[in-house]
């Protein structure tokens, strides 16, 4: 029993170590988004910028933000911003979405991406 | 011809003798757009200047100036110029003088990730640029770092696009020899 118990955690651990299950910090990724994201993007509701808004990003689907004029790949990702999919996508845009137009070469940082991942999740 | 160009020229006659002089007069030189030309003059200038200031903002100014230096080089290599067909073409004329253009959009189809790459390390540059200017307060900095971001998507939406259309339009309708 012990050892079945010891192994599920091992499992569970495994499983929690992505850095998509990491817990980020909001404020640190809030400084992230500042250097890295908002020269292109707006944290407003409704405020398209080079990039869509990234108000209400977490949760919603690919190329869904009205008034915004997304690449044809983007368009048809068929994607849903959730934790994991941000995580892949901010890690290396062109390999989750290839065709993309946001000329970013990613995050490479598991816990950045983490953070920033967190800050976008305040964002409604 | 434009002076980098003309400097280029004058660096290959001086280094290759006699023989490549003479080739190097009658090289067919291809313009770019004037009004492509006249804002990437702009945009060097206001580059070279921002990079002449002191601290953290002259200092990304200096390292998105080295990247849009190779960019622009890039560009007036073979990006740029077969743009100056646009006019002939949107008239419906297509003419085997224009076929100096196919090994450029050639190019640039073959290229598109290469091409792509470069703007994600220029887009970083001036993210870094529009955030030193932001913590510096100097809002000059920061609105041309979002212009060159907006030029930048500029690239992605509509030259490139441009570009692969005018290589198709020259592929179908310029005679087989081409």
């Amino acid at each position: 029993m012990c050892k079945r118990i010891l192994l599920m955690s091992v499992v569970v651990g495994v499983a929690m170590s992505g850095s998509a299950a990491m817990a980020g910090d909001a404020g640190a990724g809030k400084a992230v988004f500042q250097s890295s994201c908002s020269i292109c993007h707006s944290v407003q509701s409704g405020q398209n910028k080079i990039g869509p808004t990234l108000f209400g990003v977490v949760g919603r689907k690919t190329g869904s933000v009205a008034g915004y004029s997304y690449s044809p790949a983007n368009e048809k990702a068929e994607l849903t911003w959730d934790n994991a999919t941000l995580d892949k996508y901010l890690e290396s845009p062109r390999a989750v979405v290839p065709g993309t137009k946001m000329t970013y070469g990613g995050l490479k940082d598991p816990t950045k991406r983490a953070d920033l991942i967190a800050y976008l999740d305040t964002l409604k | 011809m434009h002076p980098r160009t003309t400097a280029l020229l004058a660096l290959f006659a001086l280094t290759a003798g006699p023989a490549a002089t003479a080739k190097a007069e009658t090289a067919p030189q291809h313009l770019l757009p004037q009004s492509i030309q006249v804002a990437s003059k702009e945009t060097m200038e206001q580059l070279t200047e921002l990079s002449r200031r002191k601290g953290p903002v002259g200092a990304a100014a200096k390292k998105a100036l080295g990247v849009y230096v190779k960019h622009e080089a890039r560009e007036r290599e073979f990006i740029l110029p077969p743009l100056t067909l646009l006019p002939y073409l949107a008239e419906g004329k297509v003419t085997p003088d224009m076929a100096w253009a196919l090994a450029m959009t050639d190019r640039v189809r073959a290229e598109r990730e290469q091409i792509f790459e470069e703007h994600t390390r220029l887009t970083d540059a001036l993210s870094s640029l529009a955030e030193a200017a932001t913590k510096a307060h100097d809002k000059e900095a920061k609105e041309f770092a979002e212009f060159a971001a907006t030029d930048d998507l500029n690239d992605m939406e509509i030259l490139e696009p441009t570009l692969l259309l005018i290589n198709d339009i020259l592929r179908a309708k310029l005679p087989a020899a081409h």
